[in-house]
């Protein structure tokens, strides 16, 4: 298998990865159904480190710090999980959150787990040329550099929303699976080199 | 206008509470008057807090565990460290309660 090292860390399968580049995953995001009415008031009273503001936002909104991640949990018994840096992360912390519910006697299931959107990021260490790619790409890209420094990229398929930023930082979102990433990057990364600013 | 009746499990509080508990005990003054009394103890100590004491107390800590509900925070800092006009009081465990001052008000 074809493989090269990337600054020391484990090596790079470059059938998979041609760029040689791994998009990082920064967030994942959850839902699952504990599929059960819960009180509340009696979730924020009772669990530690939690927030109810029912003014404000109809859910108790709860962290743990391992997975370090954030729950908001719904009358309904409806939860969704953010801030993990993997799919089995979201589903371990979601069922902590489950069980915590748990413990405060309600009877809580786990349902219907399904990760919801999958963020990662990755720098290709070049400039790029963002005008060029616009107008290039039109049909998929938005470049408002007054509005958003960022080019934002719209590709079809898989169906992933990039951002590229003229320092070669890129921000990948939409995914539901983690390969839709590696698969948008390997995609977008053949353009980028296209584009890329040559400096003086 | 109603006050928060947080500050009479203070020492002075708790002091009077009890003064007034004597009082009422020996037949010096009516239930009422004590009950008139804390009220007015209750909006003194947040007019006093508020307009009277100068001094600025910083803290910090690890936070151990937070809460909010029903619009009052609770934090539990570990390690804590208090900060009185250059003084330092390391503290190991210290529950806050902090409640808005606005909501009452109105």
């Amino acid at each position: 298998m074809a493989e090269i090292s990337l600054e020391g860390s484990q090596p790079v399968d470059l059938l998979k990865h041609p760029s040689g580049i791994i998009p990082t995953l920064q967030n994942v995001v959850s839902t699952v159904n504990m599929d059960c009415k819960l009180e509340l008031k009696t979730i924020a009273l009772h669990a530690r480190n939690a927030e109810y503001n029912p003014k404000r936002f109809a859910a108790v909104i709860m962290r743990i710090r391992e997975p370090k991640t954030t729950a908001l949990i719904f009358a309904s018994g409806k939860m969704v999980c953010t801030g993990a840096k993997s799919e089995q992360q979201s589903k371990l912390a979601a069922r902590k959150y489950a069980r915590i519910i748990q413990k405060l006697g309600f009877p809580a299931q786990f349902k219907d787990f399904k990760i919801q959107n999958i963020v990662a990021s990755c720098d290709v260490k070049f400039p790029i040329r963002l005008e060029g790619l616009a107008y290039a790409h039109g049909h998929f890209s938005s470049y408002e550099p007054e509005l958003f420094p960022g080019l934002i990229y719209r590709m079809k398929q898989p169906k992933i929303v990039l951002l590229i930023f003229v320092s070669g930082k890129i921000v990948l979102t939409g995914a539901k699976v983690r390969d839709e990433i590696y698969e948008a990057f390997e995609n977008i990364y053949p353009v980028l080199s296209e584009f890329r600013k040559v400096q003086h | 206008m109603g006050s928060y009746e947080l500050y009479r499990k203070s020492s002075i509080g708790m002091s009077l509470t009890d003064a007034l508990d004597e009082l009422v005990t020996n037949g010096t003054i009516s239930p009422l008057l004590a009950v008139k009394v804390l009220m007015q103890f209750d909006k003194s100590m947040n007019d006093a807090l508020q307009q009277k004491v100068k001094s600025k107390t910083t803290f910090k800590g690890h936070l151990h565990t937070y809460r909010f509900c029903d619009n009052v925070w609770t934090f539990i800092l570990e390690n804590a460290v208090f900060k009185t006009d250059n003084e330092l009081q390391p503290v190991d465990r210290v529950k806050i309660v902090a409640c808005d001052a606005k909501i009452i008000s109105r």
